[in-house]
């Protein structure tokens, strides 16, 4: 089923959680809605299931327009961060919650849904689960319930609101990569809410950044990752250096560095600023480039991290630049050593979008 | 964990844990245990046939049968009334919220004795609906209606205000899973919403039946003290007492205490009997777990 949001608004007293937003989800897309908290994705999240009616605009299902459609009738599955299973229930009446309530001329016979309600679990790795309860389950098996649950009632669409926000690094890990295969197997549309870029990038086909109830930017990952079209994404998607652009004989610098191609010199550049990921900054020989000095080296995992303080730095934060394992091996910086930087890469932006 | 609890131990030497409790149980004994061995050590005083007497006492009997008819109907109500202004103010947002949340507590605010007050000035002879219901043949003061009305409001908080937390703790989230399954409001409320609910509610009918059969001052003030007709147990009991009858005003004030007990035995008979109440515990602990992350 696709999704088409037209025109959305949604107030609640003085907060303007969403402000007219446009969005189309065609059918069996995986979109990830990402965002700082207060952002506006989870009320997005919550009228596209119906729990919230919008105060304008239109939620289409299929192009019918489905904006005031109760909840019950969109078929759709909401899987909540906290897992929201029934701890009165069985794992087994958990996931057969959603046939049992049916009326009864569409309800399934007892042997169907024990059949459908195992095979669901089995498809969730849990087979051996059925009789236990939700308080004897770990959270990322809880969470997996939860899914087997919503899928149950073969929803159109997929919703999760903070899905493995819950979890532990290395269950989130694991459940996002599983929610990936389930969902190239199942081909149902899935929408979830994260405020976790590293999740958004992992899972999703297509990335919604929300600021301020507003969209920022959509795209594939990569797309989003490489090319955001302004400071608030580029910082929201991974670590950045911030260094003002200064201008000098009408070309524009960061540091020593002149960057004049890309700064558009001529409309006040005065007040832009320049956003550098880690890995764009290139570490040399100390003859070579803006001079500077390692502060501090921190080895994590495949990458390492150095903390640079550069020559008549403008900020007061010290630039973070990161290289290779494999790199670290053979070149060994140290604290203390003098070493010169280029930038690989680099975007400018206006100074007025650096308040976040 | 065993550790920790060892260094406790260890921190609280053996005689100041034996004080604590001792304090402990001669509290519960000297202000629980004692009253309640008082009563029964009254009522059988002048030996068993004197106590069956004051029970067998056909006046005795029909203030039993207007308790427990006053307590029929007040209790129910108020379930339907706790549950409904609960249900509301818990998972919903609307206008006049926390005056509703205001009014509910205004029993509790209010002395009994106003509260049975208030609907002599409405239902009396001399009352805002006194000339309506005379015209009628309608009685409220000084029958059962009027008890009921002042034990109904007296009754009023103890259900909702055990449940409001309760609900508000547990969010919508249950309730709008189970929408999104395709359950109607009424599946949701008798499946989800009602067992998650069931001990907070178990807990508030039982305040409020306690409440209801002990009523004193509201009722008092409505009844117009009629033997056999409008005296309710606790009013019977004054009344024995007041007569020096102390033996029949025990036997009395003993059967009250029993329908107590009773209570208490049903609550611990139905938890006994829940089998998933062993996972009650481990839900309560990971409810906590939940809130505090």
């Amino acid at each position: 089923m696709s999704i088409a949001l037209r025109g959305i608004t949604k107030q609640f007293g003085e907060f303007a959680a969403v402000k007219n937003i446009d969005l189309d989800v065609p059918t069996g897309a995986l979109i990830a809605l990402l965002g700082p908290s207060g952002c506006g994705k989870t009320t997005l999240l919550r009228i596209i299931a119906g729990l919230e009616t919008p105060d304008e605009g239109q939620v289409l299902f299929d192009g019918r327009d489905a904006t005031l459609w109760p909840i019950r009738d969109r078929n759709v599955g909401f899987v909540f961060q906290h897992y929201a299973l029934f701890h009165h229930m069985s794992v087994f009446e958990n996931v057969a919650f959603g046939l049992k309530v049916k009326p009864r001329r569409e309800r399934p016979s007892r042997p169907e849904i024990r059949k459908k309600v195992h095979s669901l679990l089995e498809l969730v790795q849990l087979g051996w689960a059925g009789e236990r309860y939700p308080a004897q389950l770990s959270g990322g098996q809880r969470q997996r319930v939860a899914l087997a649950r919503a899928l149950a009632v073969d929803p159109d669409v997929l919703l999760l609101d903070e899905p493995f926000g819950a979890l532990d690094s290395q269950v989130r890990h694991e459940l996002r990569r599983w929610l990936r295969r389930l969902h190239d197997e199942l081909h149902f549309t899935s929408i979830f809410v994260t405020h976790d870029q590293q999740e958004a990038i992992e899972v999703a086909d297509t990335i919604v950044v929300l600021n301020q109830g507003r969209i920022e930017q959509s795209g594939v990952p990569s797309e989003v990752y490489d090319l955001p079209t302004s400071a608030f994404v580029h910082r929201f998607l991974g670590q950045v250096n911030e260094l003002p652009v200064q201008l000098r004989d009408g070309r524009a610098y960061v540091g020593p560095i002149d960057i004049s191609p890309a700064a558009d010199v001529s409309s006040g550049a005065t007040n832009s600023i320049a956003l550098i990921r880690p890995h764009e900054i290139e570490i040399g020989p100390e003859a070579v480039g803006w001079p500077a000095i390692v502060i501090a080296v921190r080895v994590i995992g495949p990458i390492v991290r150095l903390e640079l303080s550069a020559q008549g730095l403008p900020v007061n934060e010290p630039l973070e630049a990161e290289i290779s394992r494999e790199r670290y091996e053979g070149e060994r910086f140290s604290v203390g050593q003098k070493v010169g930087l280029r930038l690989r890469r680099w975007q400018v932006y206006p100074a007025s979008g650096a308040v976040a | 964990m065993a550790s920790a609890e060892a260094r406790i131990a260890g921190r609280r030497p053996a005689p100041s844990r034996l004080l604590l409790i001792a304090v402990a149980l001669l509290f519960l004994g000297l202000f629980l245990v004692l009253p309640l061995l008082v009563v029964f050590v009254q009522a059988l005083a002048k030996g068993a046939s004197a106590y069956v007497a004051a029970i067998c006492d056909p006046v005795a009997w029909a203030a039993v049968k207007l308790t427990l008819t006053v307590a029929a109907i007040a209790v129910p109500c108020n379930l339907v009334f706790g549950v409904a202004a609960a249900w509301a103010i818990a998972k919903f947002e609307f206008r006049g919220k926390s005056t509703l949340i205001t009014l509910i507590d205004l029993p509790f605010a209010v002395s009994p004795v106003i509260a049975g007050l208030v609907f002599i000035l409405l239902f009396g002879s001399h009352g805002w609906f006194g000339g309506y219901l005379r015209v009628h043949h309608i009685r409220v003061v000084f029958a059962v209606p009027g008890i009921v009305l002042a034990t109904i409001f007296v009754t009023f908080p103890f259900i909702a205000r055990e449940l409001i937390p309760v609900m508000q703790a547990q969010g919508k989230d249950d309730e709008e899973t189970a929408l999104s399954l395709g359950a109607t409001g009424w599946q949701t409320f008798w499946r989800v919403t009602l067992p998650n609910i069931r001990w907070g509610l178990m807990y508030g009918v039982l305040l409020c039946n306690a409440r209801a059969m002990g009523e004193f001052g509201a009722v008092s003030v409505v009844s117009g003290h009629i033997r056999g007709l409008t005296n309710t147990m606790p009013l019977h009991i004054e009344i024995l007492y007041n007569e020096y009858n102390y033996t029949a005003a025990f036997a009395v004030a003993s059967l009250l205490a029993l329908l107590a007990l009773l209570t208490l035995a049903g609550k611990s008979f139905l938890e006994w009997r829940q089998p998933e109440l062993r996972h009650a515990v481990a839900q309560a602990r990971d409810r906590t777990r939940r809130e505090n992350t």
